[in-house]
């Protein structure tokens, strides 16, 4: 009897999570050019009217250049991090560590405004580069977790006994310890694609004319109206992420990002 | 080591590291740009404006109401996916953690859609015969904290499942065996044992909370102001950077003693 219980608030709880995610859904087919629901005839006019949007498109494909842009660097620089802490002892470590993750527990206002003060004088603000700097700076942590938590579990004598047989720390990297990290890399990777895909607050004060984010493009769109086209691209949006939880699932790594450090903190 | 650790270095350092230590220096500049007058005046200026005071005690309010109602409504949930012999808990698990990943845009989208004056709950009340006239929902604080515990649930049911699962099954049933209730087991043995997962969503959300931007401005829709969207207001509206950077630093120290209080209650917690 209290497990049923249980079971019943658990589904509520369930519902109150999914609701305003997926009522967008059907409310991008309605004939009525209000957001509402249910929606009223069935029609795919929004989707079609988001193509004589070429500011939703433009805003679309920079998204997609950043979040591939941030996630490199974040790969490139997280990995490399994340062996030095993992391989060396030193003094202060477990502090540099805390330093990685900092980003994720610091305020996201405050890291929008400090960024945009050192970007502005540099005249990075409306660019490419700034958006990147920014979007790295919530990406890397994510990265710095993922690609940590697949290392933890990689057994050590893999890659001593790839040094005893003469590999350079080159040669072991590549052939050791990066296959092995493989579908670490991927979940860190996908991780990072959504959350600079989606961020919001870091871009606020670096986007402008000519360079916008889609968020950012999205919200601008809802200020002067609303109809259902917002709700067409929240639809396309609602399924590229499913796509790839399906991926992070299939790999294996939803438990690894949030089962096990959940307390590490995260946006 | 150090060739492996340079990027990241240089990174966090010039991308966190320096700006927070400019934004410091901006906060005690009169103007900027412009002559270097160094002054406390910007902070001297918030504390005795009640406009600001308000803010500061509105965004902590909203905090508390977030915190205390995530931890209430998560509890169960965390229960279950840490304890349940269920086999659909790990589908539970991608249901708390799915939301996650939705774009915030889209999700206040489906808040739109929800809680409008012509919006789902309005229509189904009016259709009960519960009410005459659509009820204003958005536009309040009660419309943001609903938004933000939306947002932010899944934060606190998996920092108190991570906990709840590592807990020795034996202390309840010890408990039982010596004739325990089930609620007096509850209170005595689960609660103290999770309470440091209790403590860690608390901080992540109460922190996540007063830091939040675009819950506030779409659901608020100008009539909920939080620090956040002031800072907005000092930076882009009045161009007054020294105020913006004042009211960064000051909820960047209150996140940071919250994070000390919460690292020296864990000190003091896992000792005893």
């Amino acid at each position: 009897m209290r497990a049923n219980i249980l079971t019943i608030y658990v589904i509520g709880v369930l519902l109150f999570l999914a609701a305003p995610v997926l009522i967008v859904i059907p409310s991008a087919f309605g004939q009525e050019a209000t957001l509402a629901f249910p929606p009223i005839g069935f029609t795919l006019k929004w989707f079609s009217n988001i193509l004589a949007h070429p500011e939703l498109i433009s805003a679309f494909g920079n998204s997609v250049a950043i979040a591939l842009m941030a996630t490199a660097v974040s790969l490139v620089v997280g990995t490399m991090t994340v062996l030095a802490l993992r391989r060396y002892e030193f003094p202060g470590r477990e502090a540099l560590r805390m330093l990685f993750l900092a980003p994720l527990v610091c305020p996201a206002i405050v890291l929008a405004t400090a960024v945009a003060m050192v970007l502005s004088p540099l005249g990075l603000i409306r660019t490419f580069t700034g958006l990147v700097v920014a979007h790295t700076l919530v990406t890397l942590p994510y990265i710095v977790r993922t690609v940590g938590a697949s290392l933890a579990g990689l057994d050590v004598a893999l890659e001593e006994a790839a040094l005893t047989l003469g590999a350079n720390p080159w040669q072991r990297f590549r052939t050791i310890t990066l296959p092995l990290l493989g579908s670490g890399l991927l979940v860190g990777a996908t991780f990072s694609l959504i959350i600079s895909f989606d961020e919001f607050t870091l871009s606020l004060f670096i986007v402008g004319n000519g360079m916008m984010t889609l968020p950012l493009e999205m919200f601008n769109y809802v200020e002067f109206s609303i109809d259902p086209t917002i709700a067409a691209v929240s639809t396309i949006l609602v399924l590229i992420t499913t796509a790839a939880i399906l991926l992070i699932e299939k790999l294996g790594g939803l438990g690894r990002q949030f089962g096990q450090s959940a307390s590490g903190g995260a946006r | 080591m150090l060739l492996l650790l340079t990027p990241g270095l240089v990174f966090i350092g010039a991308a966190l590291i320096w700006p927070l230590l400019i934004m410091l220096r901006v906060s005690f500049l009169q103007r900027f740009p412009g002559p270097v007058v160094y002054t406390i005046a910007k902070y001297a200026a918030l504390l005795d404006d009640n406009y600001f005071i308000d803010i500061t005690l509105r965004t902590f309010g909203l905090g508390l109401v977030v915190t205390v109602a995530t931890a209430v409504i998560g509890y169960p949930v965390a229960w279950y996916l840490a304890r349940s012999p269920s086999r659909w808990r790990h589908l539970v698990f991608l249901g708390v953690v799915y939301p996650l990943l939705v774009s915030v845009v889209v999700r206040t989208v489906g808040w739109t859609i929800l809680l409008g004056t012509q919006g789902v709950i309005n229509k189904l009340l009016i259709s009960l015969g519960i009410i005459h006239d659509p009820l204003v929902l958005m536009e309040s604080f009660w419309s943001v904290a609903v938004g933000l515990v939306h947002v932010l649930l899944p934060f606190m049911i998996l920092s108190i499942a991570a906990v709840l699962g590592r807990i020795d099954k034996s202390y309840s049933e010890a408990a039982y065996t010596l004739g325990a209730t089930p609620m007096r087991n509850f209170v005595t043995v689960t609660l103290p044992l999770s309470i440091e997962g209790l403590a860690a969503g608390s901080v992540i959300v109460f922190c996540l909370t007063i830091g939040t931007y675009i819950t506030p401005v779409w659901l608020g829709r100008g009539h909920v102001t939080v620090l956040a969207i002031s800072i907005f207001d000092e930076m882009v509206t009045l161009v007054d950077w020294p105020t913006g950077a004042a009211l960064g630093m000051l909820l960047t120290v209150a996140t940071l003693l919250l994070l000390a209080a919460y690292g020296v209650f864990l000190s003091r917690y896992t000792k005893r």
